[in-house]
């Protein structure tokens, strides 16, 4: 097979990857705040969360793969788990180390959710608030196609998944504010303005 | 009820009732103190007079059930807070719950008020039954009550014990009053130094209660019944009430516009007399806010059984309301203050209870309803909507009490619709704050 090949599936697949994890962040903050998507019942943003993240989980593998095959620069299976182990920049492939270790310990709790204590899923699902700002800086030090930092078109589709991922946030704040300030006797004059109006 | 549990009974004869009890009643007319209270009712059994087991088994054989409003047997919640308490080698906690919640009950801080010493008895002996040395009486901080400062009363009755004779130490209370704060769980959490809310926990308080360890939490009437069994036996219990119901209530009764009154009697009596003063009547609330209502003629007939009212006597409330008082105005007044004392923590009954008080309004007023149509239709589709699906059962007791009162107040709500009350008084009849 040709070497470059090999190269261009991995720079591919790391990026669909990208835009992968953030829906499936989007969808988590969804799913956190209750939100609900046009055209899907309210389980369905949990599933959606759900089908996304174990189908990334593919192109995660083949993005690990071929760049563990890939000849053009040398980067062992132990720098592809342990970080900053690897001698080909070590700083922006230890980040994809460690993005790469925070997905096993989410995945895990998430499939052992129902035998492990809520409390424990829970803090660890919060770790998923800092692998997505990992993937997005190992994106940023490695997307260029070349190895480089990134630019072009690969820059503008990672600014957007950052945009994205912000809207969401800020939709999951208003929401949260608007619900804590939600008290019966509020409810009760909102429901008996829409009666009179 | 085993064959053992009869011959443990066999071994202590009860007491039967001294005279004064037996004639005056089971509350005296006045408030005792220790002594009087002593003389009144007979002394408190010795620990050793009363095995352990004994009780437990006197109480299952009497059936007591729950007088908080949910109504659960007694025995079955003392079997499994032991069955906890052993597992988890913990000492359980005894509460005694004074918080009576209701603006329109007043049979729980009556009887604190007149015989305090029955609801202190009454935690000694599940104290001992259940080989805790800590109990707990929680009474609602500043309750409104006519005779007097109750918190002051209870804490001088408290303050009258003999600790080294009782054996259990007795803890006094004082918990923020409110609708739900007499909710078990939500009590547990206010004893805890939490926030005083229904609470979603794996296990319920009987497992993980006050400080974690195993919790009885009983209404205080329930706790003076137990004083109450414990001296004259699960026989004289039996006595009063029917088969499916027994043993000597209270109720809080509503008759007309003179104030309430907490009157004693039993299930199986008949409900007329009680309301008599009241005639003409249009319905009669039974059970609390949590109750439902029932219409005129079937008060006028029924006995006081959940059999022939259909409905349960839940917290014991009886109000009547007179035949010049609106009903669709009497519910939606008291739904709306339902709805306010939601906590708030659960999406059906923060938004939906709120919801159904404002239709509720709107169907109280003939030139509303008149105008709207659907109103009924919407308040049954919203009841089953939150139903169920709250932590604590306040939507569940909120619906119940709607629904009761779409089909009691059926003319008045056709009236309604057509633009005329029938109702001349639309001043609210009971309590709402």
């Amino acid at each position: 097979m040709n070497a470059s090949v090999l190269w261009y599936t991995s720079q591919a697949t790391g990026i669909v990857s990208l835009v992968l994890y953030t829906m499936v962040m989007m969808l988590g903050i969804a799913v956190a705040g209750q939100g609900r998507l046009p055209g899907l019942p309210r389980f369905g943003t949990v599933a959606l969360h759900r089908s996304i993240s174990l189908l990334s989980i593919v192109f995660l593998a083949v993005h690990i793969a071929t760049a563990i095959l890939d000849s053009y620069v040398n980067i062992s299976v132990l720098a592809t788990f342990v970080p900053f182990a690897s001698s080909y920049e070590p700083l922006w492939v230890g980040l994809g180390a460690v993005a790469v270790d925070l997905m096993i310990a989410l995945v895990v709790t998430s499939l052992l959710r129902d035998r492990i204590s809520p409390r424990i899923w829970r803090a660890v699902h919060w770790l998923a608030y800092a692998f997505w700002p990992i993937v997005i800086a190992h994106t940023i030090g490695l997307g260029s196609g070349s190895g480089g930092l990134i630019s072009g078109w690969e820059l503008w589709l990672t600014i957007a998944c950052v945009l994205a991922v912000f809207a969401a946030l800020g939709w999951r704040i208003a929401v949260q504010l608007e619900r804590s300030r939600r008290t019966p006797a509020q409810v009760l004059q909102t429901m008996r303005s829409e009666v009179r109006a | 009820m085993t064959a053992i549990d009869n011959g443990a009974r066999e071994a202590v004869v009860p007491q039967s009732p001294p005279s004064q009890a037996r004639e005056n009643g089971v509350l005296p007319s006045r408030p005792l103190n220790v002594a009087e209270h002593r003389a009144y009712y007979g002394a408190l059994p010795a620990a050793d007079r009363l095995p352990l087991g004994e009780l437990a088994a006197r109480i299952g054989h009497a059936g007591v059930r729950g007088r908080g409003g949910a109504g659960f047997p007694l025995y079955r919640k003392i079997v499994s807070v032991s069955g906890a308490a052993r597992a988890r080698r913990l000492q359980p906690t005894i509460v005694a719950n004074g918080c009576e919640g209701e603006p329109a009950s007043h049979k729980d801080k009556h009887l604190l008020w007149l015989a305090p010493h029955l609801v202190l008895d009454g935690l000694v002996l599940l104290g001992r039954e259940l080989r805790a040395t800590r109990a707990i009486l929680a009474i609602e901080a500043d309750a409104p009550n006519g005779k007097g400062d109750l918190v002051r009363r209870v804490r001088e009755a408290v303050s009258e014990r003999d600790v080294r004779q009782d054996g259990v130490h007795i803890e006094l209370v004082e918990v923020p009053g409110g609708f739900i704060a007499g909710e078990s769980a939500a009590l547990v959490s206010t004893l805890n130094g939490g926030p005083g809310l229904p609470t979603y926990t794996e296990h319920s308080v009987r497992e993980h209660g006050v400080g974690g360890t195993p919790t009885l939490v009983q209404n205080v009437e329930t706790v003076a019944q137990v004083a109450l069994i414990a001296r004259y036996g699960a026989d004289w219990f039996r006595d009063y009430g029917t088969a499916a119901e027994p043993g000597p209530q209270l109720f809080t009764v509503y008759a007309g516009r003179r104030q309430p009154r907490v009157v004693h009697s039993a299930a199986g009596a008949p409900l007329w007399p009680l309301i008599a003063d009241a005639e003409p009547i249009d319905a009669v609330l039974i059970g609390g806010y949590h109750g439902s209502w029932i219409s005129a003629p079937l008060a006028r007939k029924a006995r006081l059984t959940e059999a022939e009212l259909g409905v349960p006597l839940g917290a014991g409330l009886i109000a009547a309301l007179p035949a010049d008082r609106c009903g669709l105005t009497e519910t939606a007044h008291i739904m709306r203050y339902l709805a306010l004392e939601s906590a708030g923590q659960c999406g059906p009954c923060l938004n939906g209870l709120p919801r159904i008080a404002a239709a509720m309004e709107q169907l109280a007023d003939p030139h509303h309803a008149a105008r709207y149509a659907g109103i009924v239709q919407n308040l049954q589709r919203w009841s089953g909507m939150v139903e169920g699906r709250g932590l604590c059962h306040h939507p569940d007791g909120s619906v119940r009490l709607v629904r009761s009162a779409l089909t009691v107040f059926r003319t008045e709500t056709a009236a309604h619709r057509a633009g005329v009350c029938t109702g001349g008084d639309r001043r609210p009849l009971l309590p709402a704050s």
